[in-house]
């Protein structure tokens, strides 16, 4: 267990910036989550954390210890490899005992640990096998037990779950969960992708183009996206965002087609006319059937805040995903119902919106127009 | 119609005509081969034209053969009808043709020049009753004298080797009085000789060259090199260049070198000196050049004709005037021109007083054994005795009766038994469907193959069986006759001998281990080391160095061996310049076994590294670097990440490159045989190097060199299952 605190860590490689001022603490016990698309420098930055970069500036400090310039193995840090990088000569025993013999522990020490690290993750069927002979998910325990048998200060993970197939994902990532609470370690993950974010951060910290977007606990980041960036870049399908302008009443944002009611309490007075992006996530939006066309959707007089002319639909089974422009962007709405009852290309949708659904960015910097919570 | 056929007709005619002009011809044609090359060459062809002119219609054709592959040319060509009708060549060799009945009784042309020729050159020819070529020419050793380095000194008395030597004072340290090939023992027969000694006793034709004479001659060598007379390491070659450089006074060669020194130095050359003061003279050994009649000749009576001719008077007069020849005619001898010539009347008075030859089969089995006795003695004057005794002992080896012939019949049996029992077993096999229809079934299978088993088949099951065939066979230039196992016996019994005396296979294989182990430890760790050099990444000009590291495996292997035999050199090598340059005493590098060794095994090392280093390379670059990230953040230093993780990772790549070049080691003839050439006394030589000697230098026992070759098969076979078994235990049994 320990705290970590990055201060403006930056790192050029070649006439890339790839960390651009990089702040970040971490208290003991926590789970972080560092997550951006490819190349936002989130694999780098975990790698800085091992020392297996050296950032161009900036300090690293590991329970009030400056590490910036300390080697790997100075540092006590563990860290699980995307490949999971285990030793393919040594069998899964010698792999998990591999760091404590270096750092001279006791064959005694070394046998207990590797014991107890091979029950914690059941291990110890597979413990005389070598790595080519076991499955991915096996590996991925594998390269697991040999951080945890260290008994680390802190944990790194980068993209641990990648080469795993979807169901074993989700149970590992379950695992991973489990493992966090029953150790109470400080931990580090670098994901690109949403879901593990969600569901394992204590905090989320989001990275594009080598910087912070956002950081705090994930629910808030995807309730409070603090740009335009952070929200499309949670939630699945993606929000969706339209040109719009403030009304006269300053009451709603309005665009063809979309007339999104503000709030005003978390954005205050907003002048009219001013030019926005609405951001609506498309589980947000309910139908208001009395006022859609066909299948029971009719085309209704009274003025609705989205009107969607479906051009595709994706049925899912238990909801079904209709896409069609709103305000000249493309806009996808989450439709319930059983199969016949949704709506087909060619209907018109009416939608509404809670206001406390409806985000507003600025369209220049893409920041959100909310003051702060 | 008509025009076709007249043309038609005509063509025949045309052709009936070419073929019987050829005959014609092809009757007044004579074909010869000679080995000579330079104002020999001229002469010779001088001489053939004259013939020509002298027979009109007569046409000699002529082949100028290089000297290395000559005998083994003729040996295969006049059999096979396509060899000359006469030939040119030594006389010893008569003995070895005559076995392989290549050469005709020179009889009837000696007949009619006979009573003109020198007695001794008649006396060479003679074998039985009969005589096989007309002498032509005398080859021996004579005295060539620096006329000025003789002055300086005060003018000593040439009259033997130890007034000669007294010059030594007279002269500047870095000249010396006499410059010979004194460890060779054709040169160092001449002074053997005048101390009442032999090398070969002709008569009861076995190997003469120990007793009394045979230790004093080495003493007075060892003498005259302990006194700086004569240098220390000198080669054949070498003494070409002390006399051009004017640091000979004397130098005892043969008329070859008059052709070498050019017009450089003033010089006479007079007879070879006594040995001692009032002692008798030096006796070189004399070799005859004769015209030998082929066998299976197309022109003999023509061949005989320019047999005579070329030892009439008239060409002999061109080939001693113009080719330089010491000629066997003694009338031109008279003549004003060739009695005025000092350098060649020298030459002759030299031949009268030297011994021809000896033409005995065994006579050429003495050469190896004699100079390495000689060269043992020169190097350490202790083992003198122990040297000449061994030189005897090699001989007796490599002389010894033949295995008794045995009759191959059990073998043919066991063989034919086998032969019947596949071939009742194929019969019985072919009778079952189930076998027919998987024959059938897979026909397209051998289609696909067929080509690489006729391949495989012919270039190594054949050779090998072949060989393994040959090793149950004995016998001495080429005349083989089955013996059985008699050969292996021969050799796992070290010939009745002490089983690790130098040159049994014992010895010879401990050798050859030694020499695989020690150079597969440097290829391996040297290779190693400059892959991990040249894999750092941050390592600037990276391809540069891989590129001039891979260049001494592309250079071909023998030129690698001669340069680096070059440098290991006496006198003229870099290494001991090297040397002499940190104030160490140059070291005769081929003269102890640990020098030598160590020159053929930094020879073996310049040329394997590389091999290693692109394997290793190629190793390096197939370890994902996460595993070195792994091992670092796992808390592993630089060098715990070079033993826990690139040396095992290597391991699996390394091991069949190893057991690859233990077997290329095992076998490495070309540096052995460039390098040390087996120096000192065989003790460097390997089991295939070995084989090679048997097969080649002593009177061609292919059988027993055939036997040698399917032991080492056999060694490698058992040492690589070795490596193979010692590699699947190491890698935990996992598969």
């Amino acid at each position: 267990m320990a705290t970590l605190s990055l201060r403006t860590i930056r790192k050029v490689l070649g006439a890339n910036a790839i960390l651009k001022g990089i702040d970040l603490d971490v208290q003991s016990g926590e789970f972080v989550v560092l997550v951006g698309p490819s190349g936002c420098g989130k694999s780098t930055l975990l790698r800085t954390i091992a020392g297996l970069e050296t950032p161009d500036e900036g300090s690293i400090k590991l329970d009030d210890r400056d590490v910036t310039r300390a080697e790997p193995r100075e540092r006590d840090i563990a860290m699980v490899f995307q490949s999971y990088a285990l030793y393919p000569h040594l069998t899964v025993r010698d792999n998990l005992a591999f760091g404590l013999r270096l750092r001279g522990e006791s064959e005694a020490t070394v046998k207990s640990r590797v014991e107890e690290v091979s029950q914690m993750l059941g291990l110890g069927a597979l413990l005389d096998r070598l790595p080519k002979d076991m499955s991915g998910g096996q590996r991925q325990r594998v390269a697991m037990g040999r951080a945890i048998a260290r008994r680390p200060k802190l944990f790194l993970f980068d993209e641990p779950l990648s080469n795993l197939d979807a169901a074993l994902r989700n149970q590992v990532r379950v695992e991973i969960k489990k493992l966090h609470a029953s150790l109470g370690a400080t931990m580090i993950y670098v994901t690109h992708d949403q879901v593990e974010a969600m569901t394992l951060a204590d905090q989320l910290v989001v990275l594009n183009s080598g910087k912070v977007e956002q950081k705090g606990p994930p629910l808030e980041v995807y309730a409070r996206p603090a740009s335009r960036f952070v929200a499309g870049f949670l939630g699945s399908p993606s929000m969706n965002f339209t040109d719009a302008v403030v009304s006269d009443d300053s009451t709603s944002a309005v665009a063809e087609g979309l007339r999104a009611p503000i709030d005003r309490q978390r954005f205050g007075a907003i002048e009219r006319g001013r030019k926005v992006v609405v951001g609506i996530r498309p589980h947000d939006v309910t139908v208001r059937k009395g006022e859609s066309s066909a299948h029971g959707y009719r085309d209704g007089a009274t003025p609705t805040e989205i009107t969607v002319a479906v051009d595709v639909v994706e049925a899912m089974g238990f909801e079904a995903y209709a896409h069609g422009p709103v305000g000249g962007a493309p806009f996808v709405a989450r439709v319930e119902g059983a199969a016949d009852a949704l709506p087909r290309r060619g209907d018109r949708l009416a939608l509404s919106v809670e206001p406390a659904h409806v985000h507003l960015f600025d369209p220049e910097t893409g920041r959100s127009l909310a003051g702060a919570p | 119609m008509r025009a076709l056929a007249r043309e038609a007709l005509a063509l025949v005619c045309a052709m009936i005509l070419i073929v019987c002009a050829r005959d014609a011809a092809a009757q007044r044609t004579v074909t010869v081969w000679h080995p000579y090359r330079g104002a020999e060459q001229q002469a010779f062809d001088q001489v053939l034209q004259a013939f020509e002119r002298a027979h009109p219609g007569v046409s000699v054709t002529t082949l100028a053969v290089p000297f290395d592959a000559y005998a083994a040319k003729l040996e295969a060509a006049i059999p096979r009808g396509n060899g000359p009708d006469l030939f040119v060549d030594a006389h010893e060799r008569i003995p070895s043709y005559l076995a392989r009945r290549i050469i005709t009784s020179a009889d009837t042309a000696i007949a009619r020049v006979g009573s003109d020729l020198e007695p001794i050159a008649l006396e060479a020819v003679q074998s039985g009753s009969e005589r096989y070529g007309v002498p032509l020419a005398l080859k021996c050793l004579a005295l060539f004298v620096d006329e000025e380095l003789w002055e300086r000194a005060g003018r000593p008395s040439l009259d033997s080797l130890e007034s000669i030597a007294r010059a030594r004072a007279a002269l500047p340290p870095s000249a010396y009085p006499l410059v010979y090939y004194a460890s060779n023992a054709y040169f160092h027969s001449a002074i053997v000789h005048a101390l009442g000694g032999q090398l070969f006793d002709p008569q009861r034709g076995t190997y003469a060259f120990d007793g009394s004479p045979a230790i004093e001659s080495l003493t007075f060598v060892q003498r005259l090199l302990a006194d700086r007379v004569i240098p220390p390491e000198v080669d054949g070659a070498s003494v070409t260049p002390y006399f051009r450089s004017g640091r000979a006074m004397t130098v005892i060669s043969g008329p070859w070198l008059v052709g070498e020194l050019g017009g450089g130095r003033r010089y006479r050359v007079v007879v070879l000196p006594r040995v001692r003061d009032g002692g008798r003279v030096m006796s070189p050994f004399v070799t005859v050049e004769v015209a030998f009649l082929a066998s299976n000749a197309r022109a003999p009576e023509l061949a005989n004709e320019l047999a005579a001719y070329l030892a009439s008077p008239a060409a002999a007069r061109v080939r001693a005037t113009v080719g330089r020849q010491v000629v066997a005619t003694q009338s031109v001898w008279s003549e004003p021109e060739l009695a005025n010539d000092a350098v060649l009347a020298a030459f002759r008075r030299a031949a009268s007083r030297g011994r021809v030859m000896p033409t005995h089969n065994n006579m050429r089995l003495s050469w190896e054994p004699a100079n390495q006795a000689i060269r043992r003695a020169l190097r350490d004057p202790r083992a003198t005795r122990v040297a000449i005794d061994q030189g005897r002992r090699r001989y007796e080896d490599a002389s010894r009766p033949l295995p008794a012939k045995r009759s191959p019949l059990p073998l043919q049996l066991a063989l034919g038994l086998i032969a019947l029992a596949i071939a009742l077993r194929s019969v019985q096999r072919a009778r079952d469907p189930d076998f027919r229809a998987a024959v059938k079934r897979s026909m397209p299978a051998y289609a696909y193959v067929t080509h690489a088993v006729v391949i495989v088949a012919l270039l190594v099951v054949l050779p090998l069986v072949l060989g393994a065939t040959t090793s149950l066979y004995a016998g001495r230039d080429g005349a083989l006759e089955y013996v059985g196992g008699a050969n292996y016996w021969d050799i796992i019994t070290a010939r009745g001998g002490s089983l690790f005396a130098s040159g049994t296979f014992y010895a010879v294989l401990l050798v050859t281990v030694l020499w695989t182990v020690a150079n597969l430890a440097l290829h391996v760790s040297i290779g190693v080391v400059l892959a991990l050099v040249l894999s750092r990444p941050l390592l600037k000009l990276r391809a540069v160095y891989r590129v001039l590291l891979i260049i001494p495996w592309a250079v071909p292997s023998y030129v690698t061996a001669l340069a680096w035999k070059g440098i290991f050199h006496r006198q003229t090598g870099a290494m001991n310049a090297i040397l002499s340059s940190l104030g160490v005493e140059p070291i005769s590098w081929f003269a102890q076994f640990s020098t030598a060794f160590a020159a053929n095994v930094v020879t073996n090392t310049w040329l394997g590294f590389p091999f290693m280093m692109v394997v290793t390379i190629g190793a390096l670059a197939a370890i994902p670097k996460d595993l070195y990230e792994a091992a670092e953040v796992d808390g592993a230093t630089p060098w715990q990440q070079f033993r826990h993780i690139t040396l095992p990772l290597l391991r699996p790549t390394l091991l069949p490159a190893v057991s690859m070049g233990a077997v290329w080691t095992f076998n490495q003839f070309n540096v052995i045989f460039l390098v040390s050439g087996g120096e000192p006394d065989g003790a460097t030589e390997i089991l295939v190097t070995e084989a090679y000697r048997w097969a080649f230098t002593r009177q061609a026992q292919y059988g027993y060199a055939a036997a040698y070759a399917v032991l080492i098969f056999g060694v490698l076979v058992l040492g690589t299952r070795l490596l193979e078994r010692l590699t699947l235990g190491k890698q935990g049994g996992s598969k």
